[in-house]
């Protein structure tokens, strides 16, 4: 009964049915869905590795407002955080106290490298105790140029991010 | 009252010890090791570091003028702070001298850096005390000081304006109205400032009587700026060995006696308005004239040394630079203010009870990049 070419082909087709069926009508809303509350509830880690913590500051004042976009303002538990924005220069000492923060990012996380020193090392390319790039110990989804990045950079740099979860498959 | 817990260790009972940092909301860029019995600190052991970019080491392999950007980097938010010691020192080696518009520039520059730092110190200090709002205000009219020294450095924090011979670019025509009309509107913030912060019965709960540094620690420990005039003793490079054209304007050096957290926060804000006084002097003072001294070719210097000491907006910043004649400076040394109030932070924070360490710690204006270096 079990070998039935004539069943497992039924079977099959079956199969086929209910994945397109579960594509469109189950998993893309779903997707939308759980894509759509990640988007808008963004919560930053408070970790400050150099001086773009200032530009971070003041995108969160007043005249720039990131929480208008969805950023939150860096506060709160790290076991609620979803993005890792590394502010600036890494150096030796930071680094893995850094990975270690992203470690204990619950899933889903996202890292933005910030400046032109987690880009690259920037400036401090030739220092003997700057990491040259922070991609070398975290993955980076999106990287933000500027030494430091004004604050409407920054911005666009999360627009991006959230171009990409959008994207995302769940 | 600082050393009213100082007894505690010898109560005995469990103590426990605390890692405050580097990730933590507003410990900043480094840790800080407590030891706790019950409230009371009993031993708190800074450890810094965590930005530490070589700033000095690189400053031997990159000529006088490539020097700047990166040794204004440790404190982007007093740019012209940092910088400015550093290119009078280096004018000192060149043998160069500003014209005397450049100096009244460098003097605009440097007091709207001390603005903005100290509006971002409030922002921040509002923040560690639970005040959303002080964070607000302050942030926001930061960004009308930003605007105005973004209208002559070019840049939002980092203006790399000041070098060696003069300054960058002549400011903008009608800097001056625009400027006295922001000043107009920021006096009269200062005073909701006062309405709803420092006169605000939980604020002066907070920070009054907490964290005492008296006159003669102060100056054991070396304490400079703010705090020191916080702590009774009216010292201000600016009035004591006047660089640029300090000496032609005229302003007072805010103190105060009681060297606790509410002194500290009260002579900053004092000290906005005085810095405003100033620029709101140089813009009469100031007449047009050539702001730059060109330097042919590439600057070297005599072998020699060169010391510097101003006033940045954290405190005293001196500047050591050897020369030996080359390209290159031979060894560049920089005493910032930031680590002598992180000495102080460890001195205050032993004997005081844990829930006043956010009150203690940025009434210092302790910014760990500044101390790193």
């Amino acid at each position: 009964m079990v070998n039935d070419p004539t069943l497992n082909l039924l079977v099959g087709k079956i199969s086929d049915i209910l994945d397109t069926t579960i594509e469109k009508n189950v998993r893309e809303p779903i997707r939308f869905l759980v894509n759509w509350g990640r988007l808008y509830s963004l919560w930053p880690v408070h970790l400050e590795t150099a001086c773009c913590s200032i530009e971070f500051g003041a995108a969160s004042g007043p005249r720039h407002d990131i929480e208008r976009f969805g950023m939150l303002e860096a506060f709160g538990s790290l076991r609620q955080c979803d993005v890792l924005v590394v502010q600036g220069t890494v150096t030796r000492k930071m680094a893995p106290r850094m990975k270690w923060v992203y470690e204990q990012m619950p899933e889903p996380k996202w890292v933005i490298a910030m400046g032109a020193c987690a880009i690259s090392g920037g400036l401090y390319m030739d220092s003997y105790n700057v990491l040259q790039g922070v991609d070398k110990i975290v993955p980076v989804d999106v990287y933000i140029p500027g030494c430091p990045p004004r604050p409407e950079t920054l911005i666009q740099g999360i627009i991006e991010l959230q171009n990409k979860i959008r994207k995302s498959k769940v | 009252m600082q050393n009213a817990g100082m007894n505690i260790e010898d109560k005995g009972g469990d103590k426990l010890v605390l890692h405050v940092g580097p990730q933590h909301p507003g410990s900043g860029h480094f840790r800080l090791i407590i030891t706790v019995d019950g409230d009371y600190i009993v031993g708190a052991k800074p450890d810094p570091g965590y930005v530490h970019r070589g700033a000095e080491k690189m400053a031997e392999y990159r000529d006088y003028i490539q020097n700047i950007p990166h040794l204004e980097r440790p404190v982007i938010i007093d740019a012209t702070g940092v910088t400015l010691p550093y290119v009078l020192a280096a004018e000192k080696i060149i043998d160069v001298e500003a014209p005397e518009r450049a100096q009244y520039i460098r003097m605009i520059m440097a007091e709207l850096n001390r603005v903005i730092s100290h509006l971002y110190w409030l922002g921040i200090y509002g923040i560690f005390l639970g005040h959303s709002t002080m964070f607000m205000w302050p942030m926001g009219d930061r960004e009308l000081f930003i605007d105005l020294a973004e209208s002559i450095g070019g840049t939002r924090v980092t203006f790399s304006y000041v070098v060696p011979g003069g300054v960058r670019n002549d400011m903008p025509t009608h800097f001056k109205e625009r400027a006295l009309k922001t000043f107009d509107y920021f006096e009269k913030r200062i005073e909701e400032y006062k309405k709803i912060f420092f006169n605000n019965p939980i604020m002066t709960a907070r920070t009054e009587s907490i964290g005492i540094m008296s006159q003669a620690d102060a100056i054991k420990l070396g304490i400079t700026g703010s705090n020191l005039r916080a702590a009774g003793i009216d010292s201000d490079t600016r009035k004591d060995e006047p660089y640029c054209l300090y000496d032609r304007v005229d302003f007072e050096i805010p103190t105060r006696k009681e060297g606790d957290s509410y002194a500290r926060c009260i002579v900053r804000l004092e000290e906005l308005q005085q810095s405003m006084n100033i620029i709101k002097q140089v813009l009469d003072l100031i007449e047009p004239g050539p702001i730059k001294q060109v330097i042919g070719g590439v600057m070297r210097g005599e072998p020699g040394e060169a010391f510097v000491r101003t006033e940045a907006a954290r405190g005293t910043m001196f500047y050591h630079i050897v020369s030996n004649g080359e390209k290159y400076p031979y060894r560049v040394k920089i005493s910032v203010p930031s680590f002598r109030n992180l000495i102080g932070m460890t001195h205050l924070l032993v004997g005081s009870k844990l829930a006043d360490m956010p009150a203690i710690y940025w009434s210092l204006d302790y910014w760990p990049v500044e101390a790193d270096r």
